[in-house]
């Protein structure tokens, strides 16, 4: 999984310490940013495990942390100063204390990154297709609506959605046109069955 | 992820990331660049300058979108650079890819069906995309211009939400294509030129990301927000 890591503290100082350490770790450039708020730019990523090292007394907006959870694995590390009073501030699943000793701060890392492996879950996406599968492709290319597919094979039209839905996730292909080329390419269909004019 | 300001030099943009190039030609800002800043040579071109760090930053990393800032750019500065860049597709990426195409299929030697299939599939991809194109450009670019310069909305019946986004659906055949390619077509052509068909096709795939991107989220929000203001207005007076 691609990894992204950000450092978030108002004292520069930190977060470029921060950043200079955590280098040898991570092989992409870390972002540091000044203010939790500036992470709302970055709500776009995908599939990855996000490290967010941030100053324990801030707070990531709600929005945004939920937009990344959603598409992420997402690690919040919490920074404590040395003179980090206990009050108020949010429970971090990890922490990272400014007095860490280089072997508890390489510790964290692997920490963080072993949690992330364990809940990822892998979606098998090699695998040929099945038999029905095929089924399905070859009446999609000949341009058959669900419904009329569902009648032809004697299914359910949930069960033609499903298979859809696992045919396009199986070989990454979504349209139509697409899966028609990949039935004539692999000879499920021929293409004097279709109009390639239309279809394609 | 670097994200670049107005004090770093136009030259460490390009050495940080050559895919900016056509990018940053679509300003009007060429190569040569001395020790000037992106600040600078902004200024001498007469160019916003947070505009135009806002398109090189967001396209130079997929994951940085700062939505608020984009979103309080004018709608015309937007217009004007999504129009430059559709021409820039139609008059040099597209014939290029093509031309590309072509030399792959000047290379296969027996059984080129399925790279002929390939290819009337990439032809009927770019009619869509060209068709795709020349409705923005001539009715919903100026239909949002107008909108922006009388304030007036027309037609309740012909507004942004009317036109028909088809974004999702180039972008989903761009992407079929590449897997089509990469994953089932038998390789009985010339890699070499493969590759470099690839290699534009990928390009363009990013390019055209970013672009729909721009699009969807900060042209078509404006304006969606922008008409609903102007209905409530007009529901009040």
């Amino acid at each position: 999984m691609e990894e992204n890591v950000f450092i978030i503290h108002p004292s520069e100082i930190i977060r470029k310490g921060l950043a200079w350490i955590l280098q040898e770790y991570f092989s992409m450039e870390i972002t540091q940013l000044a203010v939790a708020s500036d992470l709302s730019s970055f709500s776009e990523i995908m599939n990855s495990l996000i490290i967010i090292i941030m100053d324990a007394d801030s707070q990531i907006p709600d929005e945004t942390a939920k937009k990344l959870r959603k598409n992420n694995h997402l690690s919040i590390v919490g920074f404590f100063g040395h003179d980090h009073k206990d009050g108020n501030c949010p429970h971090y699943e990890f922490e990272l204390q400014e007095r860490f000793t280089a072997l508890q701060i390489q510790q964290l890392i692997q920490l963080v990154r072993k949690s992330a492996t364990k809940q990822k879950t892998f979606t098998s996406t090699n695998g040929d297709l099945t038999v029905r599968e095929k089924d399905v492709i070859r009446l999609i290319a000949m341009g058959l609506a669900n419904k009329e597919i569902a009648d032809r094979l004697n299914i359910s039209i949930h069960t033609v959605i499903s298979h859809r839905k696992n045919i396009t996730e199986k070989l990454n292909i979504k349209s139509i046109s697409g899966l028609t080329v990949y039935a004539i390419m692999n000879s499920l269909l021929d293409i004097k069955d279709i109009n390639p004019e239309e279809l394609i | 992820m670097k994200i670049f300001n107005k004090d770093d030099k136009m030259s460490s943009l390009v050495t940080g990331n050559y895919n900016l190039l056509p990018v940053i030609n679509r300003f009007g800002i060429h190569l040569g660049f001395k020790e000037k800043t992106i600040g600078e040579l902004c200024e001498e071109q007469k160019i916003h300058t947070d505009f135009f760090l806002a398109i090189v930053n967001t396209y130079n990393d997929e994951s940085y979108f700062p939505h608020s800032e984009l979103l309080s750019f004018s709608p015309f500065l937007i217009i004007d650079y999504l129009m430059t860049t559709h021409q820039y597709y139609i008059n040099y990426v597209l014939p290029k890819i093509e031309s590309l195409l072509n030399q792959v299929l000047l290379t296969c030697e027996k059984d080129c069906s399925s790279l002929k299939m390939i290819s009337s599939f990439y032809q009927k991809y770019k009619i869509e995309l060209l068709l795709h194109f020349k409705q923005e450009d001539e009715k919903v670019f100026p239909y949002i211009k107008e909108l922006y310069r009388t304030k007036v909305i027309k037609d309740p019946g012909n507004t942004l939400a009317v036109f028909e986004n088809e974004h999702t659906n180039v972008e989903v055949k761009l992407g079929d294509l590449r897997n089509l390619i990469i994953k089932y077509l038998e390789p009985n052509y010339d890699c070499n030129a493969m590759n470099e068909f690839l290699f534009a096709l990928f390009q363009f795939e990013k390019d055209i990301y970013d672009h729909a991107r721009i699009e969807d989220k900060i042209l078509n929000v404006q304006v969606l927000k922008f008409e609903k203001q102007l209905k409530k207005l007009k529901g009040i007076g």
